[in-house]
């Protein structure tokens, strides 16, 4: 099993190595509660089931002043643990982004970029800053993770992360690889769209909003989109993502199990689709 | 009357799991090094409990099994949102009721300088939302 979309700033060797984190943590994330070692982090991968995660980081330098958690931490723990797989990030507006990038695929290994808009306050559709990164990716040939719909962060603003947005980015840059997290809820019909539309966009599962995970997603799935337009249009395209730490990883997988799915489809969604999207070769029964 | 404590810690492996702590807590009280008085454990989460049983593997699962049926996990419980205080989700309102029906501590009393116990008590550290790192004290009133 892969999950796509997990950020480890809540593991304490992190802030343990840069304090900052914790201020970084509370103020721009809204996370709140204490990190946790490396080692009860990989006990929860265990018990969720979990092969493989993809850790992520957000670099807020421009609007927030720090950045959660850094390329260079993210190189380190991939290091530390082959179970993990490395996203860069880097500001959009800094002059540097494209410099920064290149070094954290080429340098580091990581293997895509997640942009949140809705933390690092850009506009998806900006030509002048956006648009040489997403060029860069396709070069690169890596995709993109955008944070979609509602951010959790109590400066976040969700407008930003509107999935409708990225449309022309989608049709301008038709090779890229675009993965829109939580099925970008509350716009879940916007990323709906752009999912039976185009084969190059990826939704990702962690739709947390009220209830418990498998109440929100049997909401956003079952109810919103239909369990048979899954399977009609989506079964290629739907990636498991936690969205770790926001909710215990386990919970997104009973949340999936829960759906009760055909389990070709829920073996596409907990390992296959992230798999051939991530380029990942055998070794893995998923 | 003096007091000692102790703070131990461990890491569950578990989403739920029975862990025999019985040992550690010998060795807190011998450390502790008094001859009279009272041994408390408490647990320091709402998540996990503290219980006393016979040592046997059966007894064990069935005391997870029974948590499970109290307070099962697909039920529409209140404590299912997202806690501002926190910055997570709190999704896992059957685990804080497993632990109230569990208890988060437990007594035995200390005599001659050696806890009472009765020959088939073994202490556990029940982890009800693992896997975690946990706390739970070990504290000697006495003299």
């Amino acid at each position: 099993m892969i999950d796509l979309h997990s950020n480890p700033i809540h593991i304490r060797e992190l802030s343990d190595q840069d304090p900052k984190l914790l201020d970084y943590a509370n103020r721009i994330y809204g996370l709140k509660s204490s990190p946790h070692s490396l080692e009860s982090h990989l006990h929860q991968l265990d018990v969720a089931g979990i092969d493989k995660a993809v850790i992520m980081p957000i670099d807020c330098t421009t609007v927030h002043g720090g950045k959660l958690v850094t390329n260079e931490q993210i190189s380190w723990l991939l290091e530390k643990c082959d179970r993990f797989i490395g996203f860069a990030s880097v500001d959009p507006r800094d002059p540097d982004a494209l410099k920064n990038l290149e070094k954290a695929v080429k340098e580091y290994g990581l293997i895509g970029l997640k942009l949140d808009a809705s933390l690092q306050q850009f506009d998806v559709t900006n030509e002048e800053y956006a648009y040489p990164l997403y060029q860069l990716c396709t070069e690169l040939n890596i995709p993109i993770l955008f944070h979609g719909g509602m951010s959790w962060s109590p400066i976040g603003i969700a407008e930003l992360s509107n999935p409708i947005k990225l449309e022309t980015v989608i049709q301008t840059f038709p090779s890229l690889k675009v993965i829109i997290s939580q099925f970008g809820w509350p716009w879940v019909q916007e990323a709906f769209m752009l999912g039976i539309k185009y084969k190059n966009v990826f939704l990702e599962t962690s739709i947390l909003f009220s209830g418990t995970p498998s109440d929100s997603v049997r909401q956003v799935l079952a109810e919103q989109i239909g369990i048979a337009n899954l399977y009609r249009s989506l079964s290629e395209q739907i990636v498991f993502g936690s969205n770790t730490p926001r909710v215990d990883p386990k919970r997104l997988v009973w949340a999936i199990e829960d759906l009760e799915l055909d389990k070709k489809l829920e073996k596409k969604i907990f390992y296959k689709n992230a798999a051939r999207l991530l380029s990942l070769s055998g070794g893995m029964d998923g | 009357m003096k007091s000692f404590l102790k703070t131990i810690s461990l890491h569950s492996k578990e989403d739920m799991e029975i862990i025999d702590i019985t040992q550690e807590i010998l060795d807190a009280v011998q450390e502790a090094g008094f001859d009279l008085g009272t041994v408390h454990i408490m647990t320091k989460h709402t998540t996990s409990g503290i219980t006393v049983n016979e040592g046997l593997p059966d007894i064990e699962q069935d005391i997870l099994e029974m948590l499970h049926r109290i307070a099962p996990r697909k039920h529409n419980y209140r404590h299912a949102r997202f806690l501002h205080s926190d910055g997570q989700m709190a999704v896992n309102g059957y685990s804080h009721l497993r632990s109230a029906v569990l208890g988060k501590d437990t007594i035995f009393p200390l005599h001659d300088g050696k806890m009472v116990m009765g020959s088939r008590q073994t202490i556990y550290f029940v982890e009800m939302d693992g896997p975690l790192h946990r706390e739970y004290v070990v504290h000697v009133l006495g003299e």
